[in-house]
Order: structure tokens, then sequence, then C-alpha cells
């Protein structure tokens, strides 16, 4: 009896040490799954679906895109936001959309800025406003002339309510005092070059990406990049710096996050695996022929984009949201 | 006039009596969403007046159906028989186990015993069907949507 | 005369061993997606384009369209055989289609439909080939106000749905819009009716909607009653009588018709020209009482419009570069990571590359006909599985796909819901069509109209100043007119 005894314990002690040793087993032991807050077929689904076919040999387990769109993203971030912080689930951000949603106090986000701990940004998509060919506005300067003149007139169009593309045009018309644009929130960059091509709006404000193979076979002009430098995929248009609007720079990012509380080691394998699978030149190169510029941002860096964007966001935010035309 | 039997009218103006709850309910909480903007129409506009129409369409219906005359074709037993109603419950049942325990206990354990359970209930009594249906109903299905299409499906304790 | 030389040769490219292979894969895989509930085209093709990296740029984008409407086909299997509407573009040939099954006659119901679907996609693709970029063109004047006014005229239609009370069709199809107006509101971007559950931020899926209010709910009503004879069908009646032929004849002329024309204005949904063409079907047919209760004008009608529209959309998509739907933008997106624009430029800079395209699209026609026309006989098996093991796979099916939709159980409980809701409803017989009508139209509608005020600063004049406007509008009341005055004496003769 006593010798049955211990060897039930026995087995106990090695089971129980046995479930113990697989608890700390090395990350990851199993699919990382990499979830876009948007529909499948969007940009930043395609991003995500190649950079995580690439990351997948690096990580040594599957990865695999999970869609969760709706709301804008509100619906993949909230989700995001309570998920358990192992490693298992990460997802993208697209700045300043998350920080939008986080702002506006009607959006109701059950998330703020610390439910997420930044990983590794994958992409930098500066703003950029665009006109079709044959339209009066040669110049940037010429579009803002217009809007002095006439105020609450020329159909504005962004990508939805909120968007970069929003906040960019209320940066331009508080860099160019007197300058008041008719905003007409489109939902999508299909949508804008639908109804510019149909004359039913006269400028458009998105992003290089979705814009860059048009400008470049000559369909529509681009006036100005909301940007410090040229884009190399339009470089032929000048950016607001140089034509004097310095302050007018905006863009959208895609980066991945996890939810708060991931432990440091995690975070740092997957940047690593992440940076590896970015700079392969197959994903720098699909990107690209996509119009859409790769801008690695780890850790720190990634980090403190992160907080200043938030930061900028707000102002602009609380301006939207007293606008009469918002 | 297209008459019915009591039980037919009872349980039409049970049903119109929720829904027009339902519109009542949601027109009073348009009212607290801004029914104008600057632009036009607010956000609670349309929901403002499409529950008061919807509340007024189901009072009509209802007045109709006291008066006698149903809305559509009466079906011949409306109630189901006993065999019937406990089928159509166990499948009810089943699909509210499945949505419960998918996430937690994993798809194919999920679906591997709720499966063999409906089955039971629906009168299969051959263990060998049972069995192998539920078998590609889990296992099988998870193959082919996990691994060739791709598709996450959600993978419980146990890696099942 | 250029298109034409320019065609022949695509034709040439499209009928190599390769393409053509790419053809009939994709037409196979997307018929198996179209039957696989909830995936849909755009989940799947979306799913797919890592596949097609390995391939050349040609050739990956023929099998993606081939997907693209061979998923349309799939969707209509599903929808006649078990009452599932794979996607909601489906839901009108779930009316009759599947009362037809239930009288023995599936087999007939998804052959008019294979047969409906290549002619209209044949002469849509046709019209493409001779007349796509002007027309493209002139489909761009449609702009917000025009889509609203448009969208009203849908509404509008509701009375065509009607069956013996236009009171009930009337309450569906607000309960349908109101349901729709749950999630963000296109006015502020702020949820409305979510009650902080961040699940309704987005309102609920019309995917899993229809799929419970039809599907589960086919299953529920069908449980509870006594087990019956399958009818079993006899090959030949997989063949529609002459009768039959005489009656859909039109009915797919019309609907090529509209599918076509509606095809061409980016951004209408697929779902549209399936329902005006029903209704039009049932408003010119002289014994409107025999649809929804299997009338074959009524699986004809839909299903060829449904395929029209989809041979369509390329147009706004080839001539302008404008997707037209979520997976027409999957395909884009293909387009564009293999370096291409689709648009005038792609025209002029690889003609040998878009005509090739088009040429696979009258090919691609061909296969599916071919495909399915002599699996048809097999489909209709399925309903002679016992009852018992098919209601449970249904369900499992229906499961699976409410679930992949977004990975989220939630909607898996929107589908049980309107299981029971629409349960409910069918006992009543209280009309689920112009539920989803509502359902479907509300957001545009409201969506639209916010759209056209942002344009014009706050006038309403714009809605009559704008000739194609004010031309729907007016078609609208016309409509409402006409219905008041049919049905006018009626109710009197009710009361």
């Amino acid at each position: 009896m006593k010798t049955l005894m211990k060897s039930v314990v026995g087995v106990l002690a090695s089971y129980a040490v046995a479930v113990g040793m697989a608890g700390a087993q090395v990350f990851p032991s199993r699919t990382v799954e990499l979830m876009v807050a948007f529909p499948p077929g969007g940009s930043t689904d395609v991003g995500a679906r190649i950079v995580a076919a690439i990351a997948e040999k690096h990580l040594g387990q599957p990865m695999i895109v999970v869609n969760k769109g709706g709301a804008g993203g509100q619906v993949g971030w909230t989700d995001l936001a309570r998920r358990k912080p192992d490693g298992y689930f990460i997802g993208y951000l697209n700045l300043p959309a998350t920080n939008t949603v986080i702002l506006d106090p009607e959006r109701k986000a059950i998330f703020d800025a610390d439910a997420f701990v930044p990983i590794i940004n994958q992409v930098l998509d500066p703003g950029v406003v665009w006109v079709r060919a044959d339209s009066p506005y040669k110049s940037l300067k010429d579009l803002v002339d217009a809007a002095r003149k006439a105020p609450n007139t020329i159909r504005t169009a962004t990508t939805g309510i909120l968007s970069d593309d929003h906040l960019a045009i209320l940066m331009l018309e508080e860099a160019a005092p007197g300058a008041v644009f008719r905003i007409v929130h489109l939902d999508g960059n299909a949508t804008q070059v639908k109804e510019i091509m149909g004359g039913n709006i006269d400028v458009a404000f998105d992003n290089v990406g979705g814009i860059a193979p048009r400008v470049r076979s000559g369909e529509v002009r681009a006036l100005v990049v909301l940007d410090t430098e040229r884009s190399k995929f339009m470089p032929a248009v000048p950016t607001s710096k140089e034509l004097g609007h310095p302050t007018v720079i905006s863009n959208s990012t895609r980066g991945i996050a996890g939810p708060k509380g991931m432990p440091a080691p995690v975070v740092a394998k997957l940047a690593d695996v992440l940076k590896k699978a970015m700079e392969d030149p197959d994903h720098i190169a699909k990107l690209e022929a996509s119009g859409l510029g790769v801008k690695i941002m780890v850790g720190a860096e990634y980090e403190r984009y992160y907080r200043e964007t938030h930061e900028k966001a707000k102002k602009y935010v609380e301006w939207a949201k007293t606008r009469p035309q918002r | 006039m297209n008459s019915q039997p009591a039980s037919h009218r009872l349980v039409e103006s049970v049903v119109l009596a929720c829904l027009c709850a339902v519109f009542a309910a949601a027109t009073w909480i348009a009212n607290g969403y801004a029914l104008k903007d600057a632009l036009g129409p607010g956000p609670g506009f349309f929901p403002f007046w499409l529950g008061l129409i919807g509340a007024v369409l189901s009072l009509v219906l209802l007045a109709q159906s006291w008066r006698g005359s149903a809305i559509g074709k009466v079906v011949e037993g409306l109630w189901p028989d006993r065999a019937g109603a406990l089928r159509a419950a166990a499948l009810l049942g089943g699909l509210a186990l499945f949505a419960l325990l998918l996430e937690p206990a994993g798809f194919r354990l999920t679906a591997l015993v709720v499966t063999a359970a409906l089955l039971v209930a629906l009168g299969v009594r051959r263990p060998v069907a049972i069995a192998a249906f539920a078998l590609v109903s889990s296992f099988g299905l998870f193959h082919v949507f996990y691994h060739w299409l791709k598709v996450p499906l959600p993978v419980g304790p146990f890696g099942l | 005369m250029d298109s034409v030389t320019h065609l022949l040769s695509g034709f040439a490219a499209a009928l190599s061993p390769a393409y053509l292979a790419y053809a009939f894969a994709g037409c196979v895989f997307g018929t198996l997606i179209g039957v696989l509930p909830g995936l849909g085209p755009s989940a799947g093709t979306a799913i797919l384009i890592p596949l097609t990296f390995k391939l050349d740029p040609t050739g990956a984008i023929i099998m993606l369209a081939a997907i693209y409407y061979g998923a349309m086909y799939g969707g209509t299997i599903t929808s006649v055989l078990i009452n599932v509407p794979g996607e909601a573009a489906s839901v009108i040939t779930c009316l009759d289609g599947h009362q037809m099954a239930k009288q023995g006659r599936g087999g007939t119901a998804l052959g008019i439909a294979a047969i409906g679907s290549f002619i209209g996609g044949l002469v849509a693709s046709i019209a493409l080939a001779l007349i796509a970029a002007p027309l493209a063109r002139l489909a761009l004047k449609f702009g917000p106000p025009e889509f609203f006014a448009l969208m009203l005229l849908g509404l509008c239609l509701v009375s065509g749905l009607a069956g013996r009370s236009l009171a009930a069709a009337l309450l569906m199809t607000v309960l349908g819009l109101l349901i729709s107006m749950i999630g963000i509101d296109p006015v502020r971007g702020a949820p409305r009716f979510a009650f902080g559950i961040a699940d309704l931020y987005d309102g609920l899926g019309i995917v899993p909607v229809v799929m419970g209010l039809f599907g589960i709910a086919e299953i529920l009503i069908t449980a509870e009653q006594p087990v019956r004879e399958i009818i079993r069908a006899r090959l030949s009646n997989l063949l529609p009588s002459r009768d039959e032929w005489r009656r859909s004849w039109g009915a797919i002329w019309r609907g090529t018709g509209i599918g076509f024309g509606l095809g061409l204005i980016p951004g209408i949904g697929a779902i549209v020209p399936t329902f005006m063409a029903y209704i039009l079907e049932k408003r010119l047919s002289k014994t409107p009482e025999r649809f929804g209760q299997g009338a074959i004008e009524g699986v004809a009608a839909p299903e060829t419009a449904n395929n029209a529209y989809a041979n369509a959309a390329m147009v706004p998509f080839l001539t302008l570069g404008i997707p037209s739907s979520p997976t027409i933008a999957v395909l884009m997106g293909a387009f564009i990571v293999n370096g291409l624009t689709p648009g005038p430029f792609l025209f002029q800079e690889r003609p040998d590359l878009v005509w090739t395209v088009i040429a696979s699209f009258f090919v691609g026609n061909v296969i599916l006909l071919v495909l399915n026309l002599p699996l048809v006989g097999l489909w209709a098996k399925i309903l002679h599985v016992p009852f018992r093991y098919l209601a449970v796979g249904v369900l499992v099916f229906c499961v699976l796909g409410a679930y992949s939709l977004q990975q989220s159980a939630f909607d898996v409980w929107v589908m049980i819901g309107f299981g029971v809701i629409g349960y409910g409803f069918r006992k009543l017989d209280l009309p689920l069509a112009p539920l989803v009508l509502g359902l479907i139209l509300g957001p545009a509608l409201e969506r639209s109209l916010r759209t056209s005020l942002e344009m014009s600063a706050g006038e309403y004049s714009i809605f009559f100043t704008r000739p194609l406007c004010l031309g729907l509008l007016i078609a609208s009341a016309a409509v409402l007119v006409v219905a008041a005055l049919k049905l006018a004496p009626k109710q009197l003769r009710q009361a």
C-alpha cells in the first residue's frame, strides 16, 4: 500500500513538473494571429498577408491574418485591447485613425492610448492633395486662393469622418487663414476617384499609396505631398514644407501592436521576427509595387511616434467636432 | 375575411405587441440622439420617424387581427405536435450550445459533441454512422477550413 | 473594329491550355466557395491572393475573376436546395427556388439558373467588349444624389414584394430599415443603438441575419413537421417543361437588361438588381400569385440579373479602375500588387493583358455552364439525404459560415437569434423579403442623403436640379401613386 501511494505521488509530482515546464515553454509554441481591423482586400490587409507569409519562416510557427472589420476599425481594436497579452494575438494599428477613435468622445471607445503596446511600424503613407487632370487648380496656391475667395464652396473629399485626410484639411485651413473647404466625407479611396471623375467632387485629400499609380499615368494631378521630403512614388510633386506650410504634415501609418501587459521578451521576439520580414527585399518590392513606402520603426522610436501622433490629433479632433460642416 | 382560430390570433397579437414595443423603444432612444444637424437630418431623425411609423403600423395590424382577420394565410397546424416541437427545440438547443462552447472549447471538440448529440436527439441509432458523421463534421471540416483555406477557427484547450 | 481584332487575339491567348486551366480552376474554387455559406466571394478571393503570387499576372487575374463569378453560382445552389443564401445577393433566389426544390423541381431550378446566368453573363461580356468605355463614363454621372433617388425607387418598389397584406410588408420594411441603423451613423460617426456592446458598433452583419432568417428558420420549420415523402425527381424532370421555358425566356432577357444596366454603376451592390428583376417579373406577370410558391421566372430573373451584374461590374473596373464591390476591390488589390493599375491607361499600355482577361470572361461563362449543368442532377441529390443528417450538416455549415466571416461568435448568435425571429415571422406569414430590402437599403439611403447634403452644404435643391436624380424621384412618386390606386379599392373591400 505504501509503495503504491509513493508511486502515485511520484507520478503526480512528475506530471505537475511537466505541466509547469510546458507552461514555461519558449514563445511561440503555436500559431500567432495577426489581426487587421478592416475587411479583406484593403491595403492594410494585403500588406499584412505579405508580411505574415515571410514572418512565418522566421517565427517557426504559422502566422495567420484575421480580419475583424467594422466601425472604421473600432471593432477590431476593441477586440485587440481585450485579448490576453501572451503574444499569440497581435494586430494592426492604423494611426491616426486609432487615435481619433480614442479621442472622439462620441465613439465611446473602451480602450485608451495606454491599452496597446506598440511593437513595430510597417508602412508610412504621406498625405496628398489631388485633383482631376483637367482641373482649374494647377497648384496648391491656386486651391488655397480659391478657397479664400469663395469660402465653403470647394467640395473637398476625405476617406472618412476623422480620418487623417479630415485632419489634414483642418491643418491646411489653420495654416492658411481664410481658406474654408466644403468637406464631404466619402468612404474610401475608390469612391473618391469615382466622384472626382464624375465631377461631383472638386478636390480630394488622400494618401500617396492610394493614388500614386494614377498620378504616374497622368489621369490625375497631385498638388502637394504633406510631408517634409518628396515621395519616391511621385517625385515631381512638391511637399507642403517646400510650399511654405511646414506645419501641414499628415500621414497614415500601419504598425503592429499587442494588448498592454505583454512581457518584454515576447515583444522583443515579435519585433525581431517582424523586422526581419519587413526588411526582406521581396516584402519591400511587393509593398512598393502598391505605392506604399516601408518605414520600419521599432521599440522606443515607434512608441514615441505613437504618443506624438496622439497629441497632435487631439487638437484637430476637438476642432472638427465644433466646426458646423464637419 | 380571413378568419382564424383563437390560438393563432393570440400568437399574432403577442408578436405584434412586441414589435410595437420595440418600435416605441427605438423612437424613445432615437429622441436622445440629435434630430437635426447643421446640414440636415441628424442621427436620430430617421430612427425616430421609422420607430413611430412602425409602432403605428403594428397597432393597425393588431386591430385587424382582433377584428378577426389574420395577416397572411392561416397555415394548418400553427402549433406543431409534441414530437415536432421537441425536434425543433433540440436543434435550437444544439445551435445555442454550439455558439456557447465554440470559442472556449474550440471548434473540433464542440462540433464533435454537438453533432453527435443532435443526431441522437433526432432519432439516429446507428453508432457507426453517428461517429463517422460527427468526426467528418468536426475534424474533417476543421482540416479543410483551417489548413487548406487558411480560415482561422477557434482552437480550445488540449490544442483541440 | 480595333476592338474586335484585340478581342480575337485575346481569345487566342485565353484559350491557351494554361489560361484555360486557370479559368477552370477558378470556376471550381469559386463554386465551392459559394456553396460554403458565409465565406463569400470577397473573403474567398482574399484568401486566394497569396496563391496568385506564384502565377503570372494575367493568369492570376483570370483565376480570381473566375472565382468571383463562380462564387455567385455556388450561392445559388445552397439557396435553392437548403434555403441558405450564401450571401445577400442570393436571398431572392430562395423565395421561389427553394419552393421549387420542395416540390421536387430543385434540379430544374438549378438548371434554369445556370442557363440564365450563362446568357446574362455572355451578353454582358459582349457588351463589355464592344461598348465599355463610353458607357462607363456615362455611368459616372451617377453621383450621391442619383444614388439616393435610385435607392428610394427601390424602396418604393417594395409593394411589389407584398403578398396578401401591404401593411405587413410595410411593417417588415420599416423593421429592416430600423435594424440597419444599428451601428456607426454616417452623420457624426458615432454609434447608434449599440448600448456599449462593441460587437454592435458595426451593426448586424447582413450575412448572419439572412442565414438565420432563411436557412435556420427553414430547418426549424421543417423539423417540426412529421417526416414526409421526399419527392423523388426523375431525370427528365430536371429539364424545364416547354411552358416553363416560355415563361423564363422573357424573364431572362429582362433580367439581363436590369443586371447589366445596374452593373455599370459602381457601388450598387449585387442584391439590388436581383430584387428589381424579381419585382419586375412579378409586375409583368398575368399570374403574380404564383411568385413565392415556386414560379420558375422567380428564379430565372434574379439569377440572370445577378450574373449580368457581375460581368457588367467589370466595366467600371477595367475602363476606369473603379471597383464596384468589395470583391472587385480585392481583385483590384491583386492587380496592384502585380504592378498593374486598372484604368484607361492599362487599356493602352497593356492591351494584350486586358483583352485576354475580357476574353476569359466569355470562356469562364462557358466553363461555368459546362461545369454546372451536368452537376445539377448531382447537387439535387443532396435533397435525398435523410433530414436527420441533412439538418445537422446544414447547421454545422451555417455555424462555420457565420463564424468565419469575422472570427466572431457574436455573428453566430445573431444568426441564431434571427433564425428564431424568422421562424416566428414565417409562422405568421409575415413576409421576409421586405425586411431584407429594408436592411440593405437603409444604410445606402442614409449615407447617400448625407453625402449629397455635404456636397450641397445643406441645400435640398441638389436633388431637383440634377436631371437624372429628378427623373428617378419622379419615377418613385409614380410607383407610389400606382400602388396606392391599386390598393385603395382592395382595402375598402376588406373592411
